[in-house]
């Protein structure tokens, strides 16, 4: 069974009385443990396909399933307690809560899950250890840089193990070693403990790391190439 | 919905609701400070207003209770303040089955009667209260009331007069008045007594249309031996007065009516009761003002942070959570306020613990016995009030805000941003 999956998914926007298809028939599925790109420049509907898997959005037509669970079939609250327990998110903006700190924003999702204090801080502090940010940790996002920000959201999006991380283009604001390394950190991530990622991106660099590139245009799948 | 409702509950007692909610209201400090200080303003010059407010009735009925009336009053069935001898009780058997009323700390008798009270220069039309000048203390402050020459003892044939018909009889201590009046059988007599002292009562029908005999002598004036037109009573606890009631009219059997002093001043109780009334009214008409100023503050703070909130439903907070931390948003503002407000009014309250003088208008306010030295008093409902009407304020404030977050859709908050 796919974790996850799109059947002739479409997605209409209606800005000032003026409609914009950004998805159109498009089918998709992600099996466990895959890192795949969506690739495809501004527009394409990259975003709004992650934010369909991501249970962010709905689709206009068409159906979105998480581990065979259709999406559609959930309330607000399910929809919450899905994200919580099975998706991580990394978004292109860093979008972390301002008024925390990097560990307590790591710490937070653990917090919502219901997790003990003392455990849950244990293991916000050896995330950031992976990301290279142990000494940050009680930096608030404002006194970090973009790059340090995109590693805690990082860091915030695996912390409590997900399934799925889904990250919206991760490196569109960093430098390219930055980009490396948290290109570097995604892998591992996928390969040692088989998490299942799913990245917007349109950086040829990022690309090519990919095990799997799914091509957008115009809200289509135009390409869906995998390594031999 | 139970589950929400569960979720709503238990995030309201995480710390790290409170800690969202303390920081987003950390924002904006100014914003916040300027809620704060309405709040607090507005609480504390309520509170201040409403002790002073209090003070006033409270100290009207206190002086109504406390100069004469008593707690409670025992009459005849049938006694009317018209005609206050035309129903008696007998004297010796009542207070023989009040003394040791295990609710009462004071019975006092006494004959009321009408005269004519005439000095050798004027003539004034008078009421007559008869004491027994032992018992009389235990119930009113009569006694201590007494400004020139002394308080009742054994001497018969002694009157006390309010400074004001002292004056209006141009007559002092030591001086004789003639109290003509019609008996029991209804006939014309009369009788002298020697002004024993001159009192300063509190109000101006005690000060100046009030003769005070000793029992016995009131008794002889009015042909009526042995005999009383009421009991004044004074309770162990002025705020139940239920018991002593019961007890009393249990003691003393058939033919009685045990009246409350609200009873014997409905027009004061009802004051009191108004004010209460009142009390409610205006802490509610503060809060709901306060309320939309509250709401409009935590809108703006929702609207500003809907980027924030979509990244929060997005990594899976549960909408309940959301709606906690808007509602400790608005509590803590709120509290925090009462708090302030509860310092500010209560210190005023403090401030002016010994009193406003009011003498200038002495006169004036002893005419509707009102005390010329306001005191402010505070109550419990001073602080159960605010804060029943606040925590129902922060509720209905935060609703709207809370709403709006949670019907945040996080994709369109996220683009939006």
């Amino acid at each position: 069974m796919a974790t996850l999956q799109a059947e002739k998914v479409s997605k209409r926007y209606a800005v000032r009385g003026i409609e914009t298809w950004a998805l159109r028939d498009v089918s998709l599925a992600v099996e466990p443990g895959e890192f795949t790109a969506l690739a495809g420049p501004s527009g394409s509907g990259k975003t709004t396909l992650l934010n369909l898997f991501g249970a962010l959005d709905a689709p206009t037509s068409g159906a979105v399933s998480l581990d065979g669970q259709d999406l559609a079939l959930l309330s607000r609250s399910q929809l919450a307690a899905l994200r919580l327990a099975k998706l991580g998110f990394v978004f292109q903006a860093f979008n972390l809560i301002p008024v925390l700190s990097a560990l307590e924003n790591v710490e937070f999702v653990m917090e919502l899950q219901g997790a003990a204090k003392a455990p849950r801080r244990e293991r916000a502090r050896a995330v950031l250890a992976d990301v290279g940010l142990a000494e940050l940790a009680d930096k608030r996002p404002l006194e970090m840089s973009g790059g340090q920000q995109q590693r805690v959201a990082i860091a915030r999006a695996i912390v409590s193990e997900p399934r799925v991380v889904l990250a919206d283009e991760p490196t569109a604001n960093l430098d390219s070693v930055t980009a490396g390394k948290l290109i570097d950190l995604m892998e591992r991530l996928n390969r040692e403990r088989g998490v299942t990622f799913l990245f917007s991106t349109h950086d040829p660099r990022v690309i090519e790391r990919a095990r799997r590139v799914v091509r957008l245009r115009d809200g289509s799948v135009v390409a869906d190439e995998r390594d031999a | 919905m139970a589950r929400a409702l569960a979720q709503f509950a238990g995030s309201l007692v995480r710390a790290s609701t409170w800690r969202l909610a303390l920081r987003g209201l950390g924002r904006q400090p100014r914003r916040s400070a300027v809620v704060l200080a309405a709040v607090a303003i507005g609480l504390g010059s309520l509170l201040l207003a409403m002790a002073l407010q209090y003070g006033l009735v409270g100290q009207m009925a206190e002086t109504a209770i406390r100069s004469e009336i008593g707690d409670l009053q025992v009459h005849a069935s049938a006694w009317k303040d018209s005609a206050p001898l035309a129903e008696r009780m007998p004297e010796a058997p009542s207070l023989a089955a009040l003394d040791g009323a295990q609710t009462l700390i004071g019975v006092a008798p006494r004959l009321r009667g009408e005269a004519l009270a005439q000095s050798p220069r004027a003539s004034v039309g008078v009421r007559v209260i008869g004491v027994d000048p032992a018992r009389e203390p235990s119930v009113t402050t009569l006694a201590s009331l007494v400004q020139e020459g002394a308080w009742l003892g054994v001497q018969p044939r002694r009157a006390l007069v309010g400074g004001g018909l002292a004056r209006r009889l141009r007559t002092g201590v030591g001086d004789k008045i003639v109290l003509a009046v019609q008996d029991v059988r209804g006939d014309l007599t009369g009788e002298a007594f020697r002004i024993g002292g001159v009192l300063n009562p509190p109000t101006r029908e005690l000060d100046e249309s009030v003769v005070v005999l000793s029992l016995p002598d009131a008794q002889r004036l009015y042909g009526v031996a042995g005999e009383i037109s009421e009991l004044a009573l004074a309770a162990r606890d002025r705020a139940a007065l239920e018991a002593p009631r019961a007890e009393a009219a249990a003691a003393l059997g058939v033919g009685v009516r045990v009246e409350t002093w609200r009873e014997r001043e409905p027009l004061l109780s009802m004051m009191i009761e108004l004010f209460d009334q009142m009390g409610w009214v205006i802490y509610a008409a503060i809060f709901v003002a306060m309320a939309f100023g509250i709401a409009n503050v935590l809108l703006m703070s929702v609207l500003e942070r809907t980027r924030e909130i979509g990244i929060l439903l997005a990594i899976g907070m549960p909408p309940a959570r959301m709606v906690a931390i808007v509602i400790a948003e608005s509590a803590v503002l709120v509290m925090v306020g009462v708090a302030l407000g509860f310092a500010l009014g209560f210190g005023g309250i403090y401030a002016l613990r010994d009193g406003i003088d009011l003498g200038v208008f002495g006169d004036g306010l002893r005419a509707y016995g009102m005390p010329t030295k306001l005191m402010p008093i505070a109550r419990s409902g001073d602080v159960t009030a605010p804060l029943v009407v606040a925590g129902v304020t922060a509720l209905i404030a935060s609703l709207w805000p809370a709403l709006r977050a949670v019907r945040t859709r996080p994709a369109e908050a996220l683009r939006r941003a």
